[in-house]
């Protein structure tokens, strides 16, 4: 692929915070209209690269080009951005802030007004316009400031812990934002630490720890590379699964679990074994989760 | 639109939403309305002082009331003569005075005061014989004697509540009135019980010979913290007491008066073609009216830049600067709230400008008060309204600078106030600077401080009246103009790094190495 085929590319970047490394030495490749997860445990470097992604602080060295610009600054316009750290005017009414954000964002003040309704209404706060943010709850006040983010049709959408603080029905309705960008041929990047919601959506991931690249590459690779593992849903006392022959390790949560079987071992056995000690709802033979493969990434890190 | 101007337009419009705008809109009209207005209430409600005499010297009080009248007189009868010579009538004059006026009319203004004491002193009504009015011709001054006899018929039987109706004039009558005791009663008794029922507020006891000052001279109340009662009556025994003591030493009252009379310097003032005239009270107004100006502009640029803190540090508890710093850039998103904020005080500022000029142009006219000050020489003199303008915008911007950059480091209003500290001892110098300043515009106290960009502002208008040479005008805001272009490049720093900061506000050696700092990246924070 050409640099034209990338919205993001970022190469060997660096960032220090006086003794501490925040981002070491990182290169990515995002290509256009793909979904991209940054993932990582609190405090790994995802907001730290997103902010050198948006001119907000720069490297201390390494290179980003933003849609074929060194700095995002140039192509404001043409990016949305969801912070981390998510207020808004207690005073303003949604949406009249949405339309604050389009104007700063170069659309005209009709076009603004106008894109902040037809937001307001797909999205599920159809009556909301006139509503002072003050009285919007957590989650309300969360989804206007995303629409403030998406107002201006951006090619680039960052979201910065999109999901959190967010419901059900609103982490659904925030999927579906995410996927209607993509349809419509933007590139998301998306960053989280709740791994279940990047595996519903992604296209690629990206996982982080410690300012260190741990993983790269689309989804469906970076699971295949984990081997196999069994999912069970059981009632009935799990000790059971530790005493297993063949198992390499237990993911147990009590009602569920992930088996991670040895090398050679054939899943039949484990199933035939479990039969009559354990009640069996569920018995899946699949890749490891991205949980899994994240905590063994990890762990093989912290070893080398 | 301009994106720096899109923050401002937003800024403007939010602080329009807010109480504080309003409160600020209507405080100074409030307290300009409340300082003519509750005098004035409080003058018209105070009661009547009802006071009593008692006099063991025999003559004293019956002279001390002549005394007291006769300015009370005087007023009456200029009153009366000034409204027949411009032609004017009060309805509010009984019939039987008014009829006085005309005639009053063709007697010259120097006998007056003749006039006045002859009406004071006669103790009999019918025996009115004014030498004042001896110049006249007989025929007239009959006429005048005749009417002169009725007024003063009216005059001694003029209560304090109806005195009260004569607004035109300011009497002693209308606060002070005499009550007599009633006949065939002991008047020490009764003025002792008088008082304790609080029908009258106080009386005097004259218990001794007043000429030689020896015995007792006492004033009776049961609230001794209003003293005018008691000082107008003491001062009136004094004039009399010392008339009677020259009498007595054989001393002729006007040699004496003749000896006293004191020099006085009439004030003129010289413009710059040379030309001198007689300093009027609109001169003297003049020259204090930078105090005036030099407030106003204190309390609007403080009120402002305060805004202006409180602004920054609330959008960084926010936690909508992050968004913002992604679509315009740290120096928009700076100026345009500066721009913002500027326009917000400009608005309350001239809004108090425009309700001041319609209080002493409409208002006070309305309600018949006197300007206490001409505002032709303000509004003829840009260096008044224009330069509190422009010495306003700059204040504000220098302090906005210094402001902005010390909210961009600051989590909440507290630490803020900390760091405030240096800030308000600097603005408070051009107060403690006021007086000697107006008093002499163009000392080396006033032109070194007009030198110091912190100060120029209010120095300078301070100074207005001088008014300070050109030069002056020039360099301090040259001075004033670099000094704020620093300021807003340093700011604009600081406000890069300290509005995306967290944590403990920066020490100044951090701050200095911010200043340093290449544009996006932030220093260590490691100690220095």
């Amino acid at each position: 692929m050409g640099n034209d085929d990338y919205s993001l590319i970022i190469d060997g970047v660096t960032k220090r915070f006086g003794a501490f490394t925040a981002v070491d030495d990182l290169s990515l490749r995002i290509p256009r209209g793909a979904i991209y997860g940054f993932l990582g445990p609190n405090g790994a470097g995802k907001t730290t690269t997103i902010r050198m992604i948006m001119s907000i602080i720069y490297p201390d060295s390494g290179r980003i080009e933003i849609l074929g610009h060194p700095r995002a600054e140039e192509v404001k316009d043409r990016l949305g951005y969801l912070p981390e750290e998510k207020g808004l005017y207690k005073k303003m009414r949604a949406g009249e802030i949405i339309t604050y954000f389009g104007r700063l964002k170069g659309m005209s003040g009709a076009d603004a007004r106008r894109r902040a309704r037809e937001l307001l209404d797909r999205y599920g706060l159809p009556d909301w316009f006139g509503t002072r943010c003050e009285s919007l709850s957590k989650g309300m006040g969360q989804k206007v400031q995303i629409m403030a983010s998406i107002v201006h049709d951006p090619e680039l959408v960052i979201f910065d812990e999109p999901f959190s603080g967010l419901d059900p029905v609103n982490v659904e309705l925030m999927r579906d934002l995410i996927l209607d960008l993509k349809r419509q041929g933007k590139t998301v990047i998306f960053s989280t630490h709740v791994m279940e919601q990047a595996e519903q959506i992604c296209d690629f991931i990206f996982l982080i720890d410690r300012g260190k690249k741990v993983l790269d590459g689309p989804l469906s690779a970076v699971r295949r590379s984990g081997g196999e593992s069994i999912k069970i849903d059981y009632d009935g006392d799990g000790e059971i699964l530790r005493r297993l022959p063949g198992v390499a390790r237990v993911n147990d949560a009590g009602k569920t679990a992930e088996l991670f079987l040895e090398p050679d071992t054939d899943p039949q056995s484990i199933l035939s074994a479990l039969v009559g000690k354990l009640s069996i709802r569920r018995f899946d033979l699949s890749e490891p989760s991205l949980h899994e493969i994240f905590v063994r990434s990890v762990k093989r890190m912290s070893h080398e | 639109m301009n994106k720096g101007c899109l923050v401002a337009l937003r800024e403007y419009h939010e602080n329009l939403r807010t109480k504080t705008f309003w409160i600020g809109i209507f405080f100074f009209p409030l307290v300009l309305v409340l300082s003519i207005a509750v005098p004035r209430f409080l003058e018209s409600q105070k009661e009547v002082r009802r006071f009593a005499v008692v006099d063991r010297s025999g003559w004293l009080a019956q002279r001390v009331l002549e005394d007291a009248d006769l300015p009370d007189l005087e007023a009456v009868l200029r009153d009366l003569r000034g409204r027949a010579a411009a032609g004017e009538d009060d309805p509010a004059w009984p019939e039987q005075i008014r009829t006085l006026a005309g005639e009053l009319g063709k007697v010259p203004e120097d006998q007056l005061r003749g006039i006045a004491e002859s009406l004071a002193r006669a103790q009999e009504a019918l025996t009115l014989h004014p030498e004042a009015l001896a110049s006249l011709p007989p025929a007239q001054r009959e006429q005048i004697e005749h009417e002169l006899e009725s007024f003063q018929a009216w005059w001694r039987g003029l209560s304090a509540e109806d005195a009260r109706g004569l607004e035109s004039v300011d009497l002693a009558r209308q606060k002070y009135d005499y009550v007599h005791a009633p006949e065939a009663q002991d008047e020490t008794a009764w003025a002792e019980q008088a008082l304790a029922r609080g029908e009258i507020f106080a009386w005097f006891e004259i218990d001794g010979d007043p000429v030689t000052g020896e015995g007792r001279f006492l004033y009776h109340s049961r609230n001794l913290t209003d003293g005018n009662l008691r000082n107008w009556f003491q001062k009136h025994v004094n004039d009399v007491v010392q008339s009677r003591r020259f009498e007595t030493e054989k001393i002729r009252e006007d040699v004496v008066r003749k000896i006293q009379k004191p020099l006085v310097f009439t004030e003129t003032i010289t413009d710059e073609t040379g030309q001198a005239r007689e300093a009027g009270s609109r001169d003297k107004a003049s020259q204090f009216l930078p105090m005036a100006f030099v407030y106003l502009l204190w309390i609007s640029v403080f009120m402002v830049a305060q805004m202006l803190l409180t602004n920054t540090i609330e959008e960084k508890s926010n936690r909508t600067i992050e968004v913002l710093l992604s679509s315009v850039s740290p120096l928009q998103l700076m100026s345009g709230k500066i721009g913002g904020i500027a326009a917000t005080g400009l608005t309350v500022v001239l809004s108090w400008l425009v309700f001041f000029f319609l209080v002493v142009k409409v208002g006070l006219p309305l309600f018949g008060i006197a300007p206490p000050f001409d505002l032709a020489p303000l509004l003829a003199n840009p260096r008044y309204i224009l330069g509190f303008v422009v010495y306003f915008l700059l204040g504000y911007l220098l302090y906005a600078g210094i402001l902005v950059g010390l909210g961009s480091v600051c989590n909440s209003l507290k630490e803020a106030q900390n760091l405030m500290m240096p800030v308000s001892v600097m603005l408070m110098l051009p107060l403690f600077a006021m007086f000697p300043v107006v008093n002499d515009p163009n000392s080396t106290l006033a032109r070194v401080l007009s030198y110091v960009p912190t100060l120029t502002p209010f120095v300078m208008m301070n100074r207005a009246a001088g008014p300070p040479p050109l030069m002056d005008y020039v360099c301090t805001t040259i001075i004033l103009l670099v000094t704020i272009l620093l300021v807003f490049w340093a700011a604009a720093k600081i406000f890069r790094i300290g509005i995306l900061m967290t944590g403990k506000p920066p020490r100044l050696g951090e701050i200095l190495r911010w200043l340093r700092a290449p544009i996006g990246v932030i220093p260590d924070r490691s100690d220095d």
